[in-house]
């Protein structure tokens, strides 16, 4: 008897949650480390997505990044996952490549051409989107503007040659080293200047002009225009590093100017500002770009693609980088809100800074490999960059060092 | 009257918490890392299937790992260096001046020093242009700048001498605690018979304070295989500093390759091991 009464009374709740739950769906989103600091951003952002779209109920989830995957992958296996997830360029292209997230092309209708020309190419796997592109950076120029008024420098360079000139002249008319670009990623580099890594299965990094790109970066350590100690260089040692005016410029993201404002306020009195200059790959440098992906499974995929549209559109995405205050929108539009563009003629680094990184997302692109392309990316990582590593510093002819790297690399690609 | 079974049981009740704690901390970690070894473990769905040693075979024919293997048993180097000089220093703080107390607090400070901030710090004395360029250049001994954490033929050095400067406290320590352990009246015998300082430490501290020596060789011989946190916090595994077990990280939490960095962890025991027996050959009683 007792069997029975709780049978029914089951049976009646679980029809009232079905009934409930084709009333209202649910549209459950993931974002990774946004919590608590985003709270506010992200309640006015479901409230007004819920007020315009009745009958769908989006529900904010925040989690670590690294928990992200497994839960995800948990959730897809147990037939319940979320309508939308935060994930990076890397991880759209690996669960694409597993078929585990959904293409977005349908969902996102005309709204794609919202989205800038890099944003759209980051998420596209086989000629499909598969992701709604959100919030990104890039690298701007700071720099010192009395060691490049000495040094005979008039403006922020414009392409990739004249940084490396005016890095020469810099430094043979001031002594000082110029410039400390970050070196840890020269794939991403490779990328920047528009030359291939990998082709049909086989590396190809070794052609004459990844040589003469990479010759480029040992003249300059040889001549002193990067410290000896470049490879070590990192976010923080470079903020460090203009901060103390050992370095003329700073190639970083413009947040890094709220550190010179507080930590060098006589250095950040006299910083100009400049885009990062492009060159071949037409790609502006140091973006990471974060976007929404649609799990494969997702009860209403086409409910999930309104939300996605809507956390990506122009309006959420100028709000959500008002309040990150370090971030930009992926969307043409979203850069060019007066929030971006007043600091364009502004004596304020930061400000100017904004507009700076603003007027480059449109080029903004995430350079790294696609995931599964290395069959041993740690260890094919770690030889190419040592091999760079030993020609800039003039331990190795360039060639040498290119060739054993490609002969490395296409060692383990052939398995 | 408690049969010895009973006794037995309990001594085992006594043992339980520490064992318990051990089986799961310790010894399933380990026995589940020699499994995966065996295994291609698919991190998505936590299956795992039998590869044929394919892990093993994979890593025998990768440059990367031997030279990784190389640097750390190269990092043995500081074992003697570093034990010769613990007890040296013990012997020398084992005394009863006044101010003693304050040495071997000094000497103490390193090891219980966060070695992320002291890698912050030692960045700064091994940067080309700090400290340690400096004090070279002060005493003329060094002309240019030297790149002491980017040159593949002296960086590993550099992080021995880090290691030696993080490690020496601890081994004074434990060295200390023998020392104290040997009867006075023995030194005074042999200082009667006209033993010099020399003479004395060689064939009286030494052989007495051989069980601490075998401990002490032994934690050291483990900690420099194992050498992987000054190689992160100092040079990331540039310039020739790539360890072994950066290797087994990089393999396990950038490739997401369990299995292969399990194999490599297998390894890098095996040497562990290896070097143990020959050091209780060396250093240990022998019970014949």
């Amino acid at each position: 008897m007792k069997l029975k009464k709780m049978l029914a009374v089951g049976a009646v709740v679980f029809g009232f949650a079905s009934v409930y739950a084709q009333a209202d769906t649910e549209l459950e989103f993931w974002t990774m480390n946004l919590a608590p600091k985003f709270n506010d951003y992200f309640n006015k952002s479901v409230a007004d997505f819920n007020k315009a779209n009745p009958g769908l109920t989006a529900k904010w989830v925040d989690m670590n990044w690294d928990q992200i995957q497994p839960k995800l992958i948990a959730s897809i296996a147990a037939g319940n996952p979320p309508a939308l997830v935060n994930f990076n360029v890397p991880w759209v292209h690996d669960f694409a490549a597993q078929g585990n997230i959904l293409p977005v092309d349908q969902y996102m209708g005309a709204a794609k051409n919202n989205y800038s020309v890099g944003a759209i190419k980051d998420v596209t796997v086989n000629g499909k989107v598969y992701a709604f592109p959100w919030y990104n950076s890039v690298s701007i120029i700071a720099y010192n503007k009395d060691i490049l008024a000495k040094a005979g420098v008039k403006t922020a360079p414009k392409n990739f040659d004249e940084f490396v000139n005016d890095g020469k002249q810099i430094t043979a008319k001031t002594g000082v080293p110029a410039y400390a670009p970050k070196l840890g990623n020269f794939v991403g580099w490779f990328y920047y200047a528009g030359l291939p890594v990998v082709e049909n299965g086989k590396a190809v990094f070794n052609s004459p002009k990844h040589v003469a790109f990479v010759q480029k970066f040992a003249d300059l350590y040889k001549a002193g225009v990067m410290p000896k100690d470049v490879f070590k260089v990192e976010f923080e040692q470079e903020i460090a590093a203009y901060n103390s005016g050992k370095i003329a410029m700073m190639t970083t993201a413009p947040q890094a100017l709220k550190r010179t404002e507080t930590d060098a306020k006589d250095i950040y009195a006299k910083t100009g500002v400049a885009k990062f200059p492009v060159d071949a790959g037409k790609m502006a440098f140091g973006a990471w770009l974060m976007d929404f992906v649609i799990p494969k499974g997702t009860k209403d995929p086409a409910a999930a693609g309104k939300l996605g549209v809507f956390l990506t559109n122009d309006q959420s995405q100028v709000a959500f980088s008002k309040a990150t205050e370090t971030t930009f929108p992926s969307t043409k539009k979203g850069n060019l809100d007066p929030y971006f563009q007043a600091g364009a003629k502004s004596a304020d680094p930061v400000e100017a800074g904004r507009a700076a990184a603003a007027a480059s997302m449109d080029n903004a692109r995430t350079l790294t490999i696609p995931p599964g392309v290395l069959p041993d990316e740690a260890a094919m990582t770690k030889k190419l960059q040592d091999e760079i590593q030993d020609a800039v510093e003039g331990r190795k002819p360039v060639k040498a060092a290119l060739d054993e790297a490609v002969a490395a690399w296409n060692e383990k690609l052939k398995k | 009257m408690k049969t010895s079974n009973s006794y037995t049981t309990i001594a085992y009740l006594f043992l339980a918490p520490a064992l318990i704690l051990m089986g799961v901390l310790t010894f399933w970690p380990v026995g589940y890392n020699t499994y995966l070894a065996f295994q291609d473990y698919s991190i998505a769905d936590g299956s795992s299937t039998w590869n044929n040693f394919a892990n093993f075979k994979y890593i025998a024919h990768e440059d990367l790992f031997w030279s990784a293997l190389k640097n750390s048993l190269l990092y043995l180097l500081i074992v003697p260096v570093i034990q010769l000089a613990a007890l040296v220093v013990a012997k020398m703080v084992n005394n009863k001046l006044p101010g003693m107390t304050l040495f071997r607090a000094l000497f103490y400070i390193p090891v219980i020093t966060s070695i992320s901030i002291a890698g912050v710090v030692w960045a700064n004395v091994y940067k080309y242009d700090g400290v340690l360029t400096w004090l070279l250049q002060s005493l003329g001994i060094l002309h240019d700048q030297v790149n002491w954490l980017g040159e593949p033929s002296i960086a590993l050095y550099m992080l021995m001498i880090f290691t030696f400067w993080k490690g020496i406290g601890y081994y004074m320590v434990l060295y200390l605690a023998g020392l104290q352990a040997i009867p006075s009246e023995v030194e005074e015998a042999a200082i009667l018979d006209g033993a010099n300082a020399f003479q004395r430490f060689w064939k009286i501290t030494v052989p007495m304070v051989k069980p601490t020596i075998l401990l002490c060789t032994l934690l050291s011989t483990i900690a420099a295989i194992k050498v992987y946190l000054e190689v992160i916090v100092l040079t990331k595994g540039q310039a020739d500093t790539y360890t072994a077990l950066f290797y087994v990280y990089d393999q396990a939490f950038r490739n997401y390759n369990f299995g292969r960095a399990a194999a490599a962890g297998v390894v890098v025991t095996f040497f562990c091991v290896l070097l143990a027996v020959i050091q209780f050959r060396m250093f240990g009683d022998d019970k014949k």
